[in-house]
């Protein structure tokens, strides 16, 4: 018995009490990078990269929260928890001199209110999320608006992300307001516009919101540009189109957490992801719009000028980045919980 | 110690171990959290407090239960209804067809819940394998719309979930003694009084098991609804989703979690007690 239980204690007991020069310990989401490119950056450099994933911004925040040291040198967060993060004291302050290869990137997605002149953060992925018609039912040009939802004449035929801060950012923005506001009673008044809404809609989905579009279940509502550049491929009627209120934009954004074991490692890692040919190599395998300008002149024609994907500055700078909205993300629950028991 | 008591304890403590600190453990903690205070800074605070459970018995909350309530009930009654006279008939007919639609029914679990929901949404879609088809054949002239509809959703979870009805009735119905039947018939007993007097209590230990066993999955599961049924309205699972991953409330969302087990406990408890009243009738009917 207690041989049995030496075995059992020695398999689960940590291995990994190694010396960390040679390493680096990469946080990423699932089906998030080239396979390829770990090889490469290990064959270029010697550092042997120590890859885990993980599926949503919480998961990896409370990993990071509990790890003290030993942690992760490079993760990967969405903007709102890049602010977080570094309100919190979670991240190391970036040491530009270190990464030289940040000149590639597409200056208009730098210096973000989530974090000015980008001292913690650097942008890996973005896209957005506006309006999606199928031009065969809604002829696209009389679409302009967030406020063309809520036409009578869709009645039923409506899609809603299945994301709190997503319908909120669409409602606030048709009300003239942030779509980060923390404001209670400009909160009440966006759920009290979406409960006009409601009876409207279809589906809330935020898995793939192309689905009910090719599927023919809905004709307008939110989408994510990148998955209008998907159904395209097979139905070329689906539209996209930015409301002139301005569109939801999110970006992922490599960071070096706080717990990180080489810090020297880390800045070689993000440095060499921001490689014209290694984030071009990324963009192709992934499938979403790179931050690297460097990268996206390389791409072929029709990605690279795919309104959808990579929208024009003037869109760009009427949109709005997602920020982390801090404890007023318990009035948005306590909406949507309303919302979706009305 | 002999070889088999070492083996028996070798055999019953390795299993005691891993839902020990798999299944205890874990829910001992869940337990924990849902006494504990919110913190925006991290995960939890360690001061104690009742203000979760308080917080759990609001209108909206309520009505989260309920809708889910409904579901469970509605999903339990409709597999009910069809899985009872699937096993009747299972255990009459010849054992060669018997054991091949067992394995029929088996053989669907081999693929994952999930992708036979999203095969249901190919079926049902707006211009899925079912319009095209009665479109083709003129019998409708646009296409039905059933998926993102509450039929959707009770197709899907009886879908799923009526094998968990078939299996115990069909063993409780296999036990039934058929002499008993006979001799009411003989006795002048008519095929209904037959269904209801000899047939249906002997069989209720199976319905109790059945009904539990369909009832609080049902009550759990909130991806078919989500997936069929277009997500417009709240479960109890998307609540206590949302607890952890959109408001970070990880002690809301535990306190949400222990009155759901509670509530199962309750069931369970209730399924013991009448499966043993259920055994106890039909010790009274054999004597």
């Amino acid at each position: 018995m207690k041989k049995v239980l030496v075995l059992f204690l020695a398999f689960f007991l940590p291995l990994g009490a190694f010396a960390a020069d040679r390493e680096v310990y990469v946080f990423n989401w699932s089906q998030y990078i080239d396979p390829a490119v770990l090889e490469l950056f290990q064959k270029e450099t010697g550092i042997t990269v120590k890859y885990s994933t993980f599926e949503s911004n919480e998961a990896m925040f409370a990993k990071l929260k509990i790890l003290k040291k030993d942690g992760y040198d490079v993760a990967f967060p969405s903007t709102y928890f890049v602010e977080r993060m570094r309100r919190l004291g979670m991240l190391k302050p970036l040491d530009r001199a270190k990464l030289p290869n940040m000149k590639n990137l597409n200056q208009d997605l730098l210096d973000k209110p989530y974090d000015p002149s980008n001292a913690y953060s650097v942008p890996y992925m973005w896209g957005s999320s506006a309006i999606g018609v199928n031009a065969k039912v809604v002829d696209p040009a009389t679409v302009t608006s967030w406020d063309d939802l809520w036409n009578p004449a869709y009645k039923g035929k409506v899609l809603l992300m299945d994301d709190v801060r997503d319908v909120f950012a669409m409602s606030l923005r048709s009300l003239g307001y942030s779509a980060n506001e923390t404001d209670p009673a400009r909160l009440k008044e966006a759920y009290e516009k979406l409960l006009k809404l409601k009876p409207s809609v279809k589906v809330f989905n935020s898995d793939s919101p192309k689905q009910p579009f090719l599927n023919n279940e809905v004709v307008i509502g939110q989408i994510w540009g990148g998955e209008v550049y998907q159904a395209n491929e097979e139905n070329p009627d689906i539209k996209y189109i930015y409301p002139k209120e301005g569109a939801t934009f999110w970006a992922d954004n490599m960071v070096i957490p706080a717990s990180t074991r080489n810090i020297d490692n880390a800045h070689a890692f993000i440095d060499f992801m921001c490689r014209p040919d290694v984030a071009k190599m990324n963009c192709e395998y992934v499938g979403y719009a790179t931050a690297n300008a460097k990268a996206q002149e390389m791409l072929d024609e029709k990605t690279r000028n795919h309104k959808a994907v990579y929208p024009d500055k003037a869109d760009l700078d009427r949109g709005e980045f997602q920020t982390d909205v801090g404890d007023a993300i318990m009035t948005y629950e306590k909406y949507w919980e309303m919302l979706k028991t009305q | 110690m002999t070889r088999g008591s070492r083996f028996r304890n070798f055999a019953i403590g390795s299993p005691m171990l891993w839902i020990a600190v798999f299944v205890v453990v874990p829910y001992l903690i869940v337990v924990l959290f849902s006494f504990l205070t919110r913190d925006p800074e991290g995960i939890v605070k360690w001061t104690l407090t009742l203000e979760n459970y308080r917080e759990i018995f609001s209108p909206v909350f309520l009505r989260v239960c309920r809708n889910s309530f409904v579901l469970a009930l509605g999903t339990t009654a409709l597999t009910l209804l069809l899985a009872y006279p699937f096993a009747y008939i299972l255990t009459r007919i010849d054992e060669n067809i018997r054991r091949f639609l067992l394995v029929l029914m088996i053989i669907p679990f081999w693929t994952s819940s999930l992708i036979r929901t999203y095969a249901l949404i190919i079926l049902f879609k707006a211009n899925g394998l079912l319009n095209t088809f009665l479109l083709s054949t003129g019998l409708i002239s646009e296409p039905l719309s059933i998926l993102y509809t509450e039929t959707a959703v009770f197709i899907g979870l009886v879908y799923t979930l009526l094998p968990f009805m078939i299996l115990p009735l069909y063993a409780s119905l296999l036990k039934l003694d058929r002499r008993l039947m006979e001799a009411a018939r003989d006795l002048g007993a008519t095929s209904r009084h037959v269904f209801f007097h000899i047939v249906l209590p002997l069989t209720l230990p199976g319905i109790i098991a059945g009904s539990t066993m369909v009832f609080l999955p049902a009550l759990g599961l909130f991806y078919i609804p989500d997936l069929l049924g277009g997500a417009r309205s709240m479960l109890i699972g998307n609540f206590i989703k949302n607890q952890f991953l959109t408001t970070s409330h990880w002690p809301l969302g535990s306190a949400a979690s222990v009155v759901l087990t509670l509530l199962m406990v309750v069931l369970l408890v209730w399924f013991f007690i009448s499966t043993r009243r259920a055994h106890s009738g039909d010790m009274e009917t054999v004597r």
